[in-house]
């Protein structure tokens, strides 16, 4: 798998404290060319997807609902919970944790809340580990689970281009002779993430997760654990 | 290196060339990567890295340049579709060379980058316990599996067949 690889030497270098030459500085200067680096990556989704954009608007109805599947990060509140999160169960649970919904959080409980202690959690970690772990979870579920090859290629538009790419490169290679479609998919279903999903966080996702949350909290909430308390 | 990208947060003639500078180095790297990967033509995959990068300029100078609050990610979207619509007098001539362009070539040119910064969140990363590590990671899983299940439902049910 050379994507893991590249990604774990990236990481290397810039850790290895004997390499100087990939520091703070060369990492920020990185950092600030992956924007540019994503526009040539999601122009050439978006090429796919003109070209195929006869099959979009006839898979339209399965694009639109599986926006809807994301809601499934609900699920793991009542682990949250049982975790002995608190308020912050809420930031962490109600959608991916990415920028656009770390926007939404911060700009619905205030900068300094619990809620948006845990969705910057989620995005922290799901920057260092989400790309890693996003990759070795498609591979896996290709081999185990019997979908349709465009349910695969529409579920990697998760939201966040690093982990989009990261799952589109296992899926391609599971289905030869599907690359343009699976890349229209994929590359629509992210953009779709990006634009109607920050409208389901905002309208169906968090007052859900704050519904569930008033309903689990007092049931199998736990003691708010003191470690915990001094990690945030 | 100088700062390549601060210069970038309004759009001076110097960002814009440092920009078309990262891009250049950037399409360099994946056309040799597809070249090695994939044995496609150099020229041809260059030319396909030239649309794709010209696609992103403008999407990124049109995000600095007009007043709404659009992310570049939207621009950039909407020309690629544009452009290579069935139909479109540049479908022929982009569809062509941008074909030579492996998306594996791009994304592992990419996730690369992605391994420097992520190294820069390591310390914030290490500060957080092993309960946000758990949670992290069910919810990327619950996030891709629900969208698999419910789009392989719909496509069931709709009736489109296993390719």
């Amino acid at each position: 798998m050379p994507l893991i690889y590249t990604i774990i030497l990236g990481l290397v270098f810039y850790l290895a404290k004997p390499i100087k030459w990939i520091q703070r500085k060369q990492a920020r200067i990185a950092e600030g060319a992956m924007m540019l680096f994503i526009g040539v990556l999601i122009a050439k989704l978006a090429v796919s997807s003109g070209q195929s954009i006869s099959l979009i608007f006839k898979m339209g109805p399965a694009l639109i609902l599986q926006e809807l599947g994301h809601l499934a990060t609900i699920l793991v509140l009542p682990i949250a919970l049982l975790l002995g999160f608190k308020k912050e169960a809420i930031g962490m649970t109600n959608s991916i944790g990415r920028e656009p919904n770390v926007a939404v959080v911060v700009d619905k409980y205030g900068f300094n809340s619990a809620e948006s202690r845990g969705v910057f959690a989620i995005f922290i970690i799901g920057t260092v580990i989400g790309t890693i772990f996003i990759s070795f979870l498609v591979t896996f579920s290709l081999s185990f689970l019997p979908l349709h090859p465009y349910a695969f290629a529409m579920a990697s538009g998760v939201g966040s281009a690093s982990m989009n790419a990261a799952a589109i490169g296992p899926t391609l290679a599971a289905f030869p002779g599907l690359e343009t479609q699976i890349e229209a998919f994929a590359g629509f279903s992210n953009l779709l993430s990006f634009c109607v999903g920050i409208y389901i966080v905002i309208f169906v996702a968090l007052p859900l997760t704050e519904k569930i949350y008033d309903w689990l909290e007092p049931k199998i909430g736990r003691e708010a654990l003191v470690p915990e308390t001094e990690d945030e | 290196m100088p700062d390549l990208i601060d210069g970038s947060e309004n759009v001076s003639v110097h960002g814009i060339f440092n920009w078309i500078l990262l891009l250049i180095i950037f399409s360099i790297i994946t056309v040799i990567g597809n070249y090695l990967g994939y044995k496609h033509p150099m020229t041809d995959s260059l030319i396909g890295m030239g649309i794709l990068s010209l696609i992103t300029l403008i999407g990124v100078w049109l995000e600095r340049e007009l007043p709404f609050n659009i992310s570049s990610i939207l621009y950039i979207s909407v020309i690629g579709i544009l452009i290579a619509f069935p139909g479109m007098p540049t479908s022929e001539f982009v569809l062509y060379y941008v074909s030579h362009v492996e998306l594996l070539s791009i994304v592992t040119v990419f996730l690369a980058y992605v391994g420097i910064g992520m190294g820069k969140s390591w310390d914030e990363f290490k500060a957080l316990g092993w309960r946000a590590v758990v949670i992290t990671i069910l919810v990327i899983a619950a996030t891709y599996y629900g969208a698999a299940i419910v789009a392989h439902i719909v496509l069931v049910l709709t009736g489109v067949p296993a390719v």
